[in-house]
């Protein structure tokens, strides 16, 4: 491991304040057992789950309980109880969805999981088939099925597995507590991740104010390998990367460029340019799943923000309502104005509480008095910040002022197509100007007028 | 478990955990797209900092030239407020009084102007500038060339005498008023009479640095004190409002020009004055009227100190900064369009 210098990547980006203390020091605590859990079949990219149990079932925590179909993954039920009629229930992200909806009822009974002492051997077809029965999904955010990411095409030619422990978005602590307090689980993960897709490399990306956490990991690395190396699956190294504390450092491809030096090319994949990129809350489900045959059944939920009267990391059973995390941090303070799912900066406001922690919900923050964009927006004023911060040298403000007089398809040169929304422009405009929807809109008008042929 | 957790919360959120879909319920919490956070500054945050970086160098002027130069600094001021508020009235905008740009554009218009023009002179000037430097073009963000100084070009235009003539040396407001109500400027010394009269004008006690630096010396209003501008000037690069570039490429091209035709001394003698900082730091990086990316800034900062420096040499007026900068304004979309930011990398292209 080095400390000398810090690796970042090579253009823009900003430094919102980070408001990790508040829970940064707080170790993961399990919010008492819920009294129902609702279970969207949908909650990854892909094609929703089918449900394989039926009204007043009773169910066991881990049992499985709806099937992926070729592009999903599978649901199991996260507490024991009574299966409720199929329902229509709210949803994060698609506003209402069919859940699964159990009740919490007799003695909490787990299945058991039972180790198999061949893990780290087993073949590909079987790892990747044990992933996908645990219904992994990207722990980061993005909730991709983690069995896809990691199929590789048959031509695919990978040489490095970045393992995703920036956690560049303001006030999320669950990555960094959960590489402090599971460091062997992030590392065998990471390394059972790497013989998978047959790299002989992991780099383990970090943002220089979590390296309290690179001690452990780096144990945990020289015993993982020591172990491996006697069970004759070696051959891969481990290595922790300090980078810069920048926004968004935790992007694929802000991360790729910052450990690898290579930059992924625009509406490409990292694997593009020979790299894998997971997160570290990932490799601790895919040690689970792989070890234990464990499916995914709770998750890490940074609870935070000024509008929470105790902030904490919570480990919350997939399915809990967000107002039974509420309850579990002392309440909301009443001027609360927003809930966000996920960071302050990429994401999404809830217009309610009695919505069901998702596969993908890595924070929940909640921000009081008025935020961005409720006073409206100036004019461009040109004052060059967004082109600055945009970290791939796209330029939000042409995009804007075409878009504002209705010259959408003249917007193309300046990049929308290429925008993956990080938010930076926005964050930086003096104006206030919306710019990352105007890019939003720019890109999906600009997709819709290739379709339809009326672009080029 | 740490904490009271078991205990019901304090505020529970207007939820019935089994009930679903209660629709349009009272909207408590606020759908926005993100991001949630926002940068602290604003744009008019940023202008009022310009204005207060300013306003030592505008009341210095005011105290050491008199009654008279108060009299220009508030009437160039009423006038771009008057017309700012007038405009968004007449064309149905919104109020736009409050983030400071038209204040800024009276408060600089003010400092460019000779200390004894009539005040209502400059009262037509801010109105100028206002109503035709920016609002007929669509208002803040869509002026083409930097309102004060369409505001001085015009009063240049329509009252040459009073504005070639208005230059007093210092008159306290304390004291006996000086003699000379009509004073050469160290530039126009220098034009006129070359340099030793230059150094001549502004030589107080053997030496020239204190009138230069502190500003006793015939002048317009706000470009007397170096110091005071340059102290404005460095609020605005630690604030990160300015980047040095665009001055530090007005200094490098007008050292260049002065330093080829007259020699280091008058080159000196033209980097001292105060107009030239006041315009490289507080007009020539006015943000809608120059180039924004780096690239184009120094061709931009370039062009404006050798125009500069061209103009006081062999043109008509003895300070050239400001039809430099005009002239620049116009580069701006050119340098635009030419200077852009380099993709990070292209759909389909190698690493």
């Amino acid at each position: 491991m080095t400390t000398a210098t810090l690796r970042t990547f090579g253009r823009g980006g900003v430094h919102p304040e980070p408001h990790k203390r508040e829970t940064a020091t707080f170790a993961i605590v399990d919010v008492p057992p819920p009294a129902e859990v609702w279970l969207p079949l949908s909650q990854h990219i892909g094609e929703p789950a089918t449900p394989i149990v039926g009204k007043g079932e009773l169910v066991k925590r881990g049992q499985k309980i709806a099937e992926g179909g070729a592009t999903g993954v599978p649901l199991h039920a996260t507490i024991s109880g009574k299966v409720k009629p199929l329902d229509k229930r709210p949803h994060p992200t698609l506003v209402s969805a069919p859940a699964i909806v159990i009740a919490a009822s007799g003695e909490p009974a787990e299945l058991e999981w039972i180790e198999d002492p061949g893990w780290r051997r087993i073949d590909a077809a079987e790892a990747l088939a044990r992933i996908r029965e645990a219904g992994i999904v990207g722990l980061g955010g993005a909730a991709f099925p983690t069995f896809r990411k990691l199929q590789l095409p048959p031509n695919a030619k990978v040489d490095t597995l970045v393992l995703n422990g920036a956690e560049c978005e303001p006030y999320l602590t669950s990555d960094l507590r959960t590489m402090l307090e599971q460091p062997r689980e992030v590392v065998e993960g990471a390394l059972a991740m790497a013989r998978l897709v047959r790299v002989p490399r992991v780099l383990l990306g970090i943002e220089s104010d979590k390296l309290v956490a690179a001690p452990g990991l780096v144990a945990a690395a020289r015993e993982a390998l020591r172990v491996a190396a006697l069970e004759g699956v070696g051959g891969v190294s481990f290595e922790v990367v300090p980078c810069e504390v920048r926004y968004p450092q935790g992007a694929e491809k802000q991360l790729v460029e910052s450990l690898t030096g290579r930059r992924v090319p625009a509406r490409a994949l990292p694997l593009a340019v020979g790299v894998v990129v997971q997160n570290v809350a990932t490799a601790v489900a895919i040690h689970d799943a792989l070890r234990w045959r464990k499916p995914l059944l709770d998750r890490v939920v940074t609870v935070t923000g000024p509008g929470i009267l105790e902030p904490r990391n919570l480990r919350v059973p997939i399915g809990t309502l967000l107002s039974h995390l509420v309850s579990a941090c002392g309440g909301l303070r009443d001027d609360t104005t927003r809930i966000v799912a996920g960071g302050p900066m990429m994401g999404r406001t809830l217009p309610r509480l009695d919505l069901p922690v998702v596969k993908g919900l890595n924070g929940l923050v909640f921000l009081t008095g008025r935020g961005p964009l409720e006073t409206g927006f100036g004019p461009c004023i040109s004052c060059g910040r967004c082109l600055e911060a945009c970290p791939l040298g796209l330029e939000p403000d042409q995009v804007s002022v075409r878009l504002e007089v209705g010259r959408t398809l003249e917007t193309e040169p300046y990049g929308p197509l290429d925008c993956y929304e990080c938010g930076s422009c926005s964050y930086v405009c003096p104006s206030d100007r919306p710019l990352m929807q105007f890019m939003q809109v720019a890109k999906s008008a600009l997709r819709r007028a290739h379709e339809t042929g009326i672009a080029r | 478990m740490t904490g009271p957790t078991d205990q019901p919360a304090i505020a529970p959120a207007p939820v019935a955990t089994a009930q679903p879909a209660e629709p349009e319920a009272a909207p408590r919490f606020v759908i926005a797209p993100g991001p949630h956070v926002h940068a602290e500054d604003s744009t008019a945050r940023i202008m009022w900092t310009v204005n207060a970086a300013l306003a030592p160098a505008a009341l210095w002027g005011a105290f050491v030239f008199g009654a008279g130069a108060a009299a220009v600094l508030l009437g160039s001021l009423a006038g771009a407020l008057g017309a700012e508020w007038l405009a968004a009235r007449a064309l149905r905008r919104r109020a736009t009084l409050s983030d400071g740009s038209a204040f800024c554009t009276g408060l600089l218009l003010a400092m460019t102007l000779p200390p004894q023009l009539p005040g209502w002179a400059a009262l037509l000037g801010g109105a100028f500038a206002i109503a035709i430097g920016k609002a007929i073009f669509g208002g803040l963000g869509f002026n083409l060339f930097n309102p004060a100084l369409v505001g001085r070009a015009f009063l240049m235009a329509s009252f040459p005498l009073a504005m070639t003539s208005g230059w007093s040396g210092p008159r306290p407001w304390f004291g006996a008023p000086l003699d000379a109500v009509t004073t050469p400027t160290p530039l126009a010394a220098l034009r006129e009479h070359g340099l030793a009269a230059a150094f001549h004008a502004v030589t107080t006690a053997g030496s020239p640095w204190p009138a230069l630096v502190l500003g006793f010396r015939p002048g317009s209003l706000g470009e007397g004190s170096v110091l005071l501008l340059a102290l404005g000037a460095a609020v605005l690069l630690a604030r990160g409002i300015v980047k040095l570039t665009i001055p530090a490429s007005v200094f490098a091209g007008l050292a260049l020009v002065t330093l080829a035709v007259q020699g280091p001394s008058a080159a000196a003698l033209h980097l001292m004055s105060g107009g030239l900082w006041l315009g490289a730091f507080f007009m020539a990086t006015d943000y809608v009227t120059s180039p924004s990316m780096r690239s184009g800034q120094i061709v931009f900062g370039l062009v404006i100190g050798a125009l500069t420096g061209i103009i006081r040499i062999f043109g008509g007026y003895p300070e050239g900064i400001c039809y430099a900068i005009l002239i620049a304004n116009l580069l701006v979309p050119a340098l635009n369009l030419q200077f852009r930011p380099r993709r990070v990398a292209l759909a389909g292209g190698t690493p």
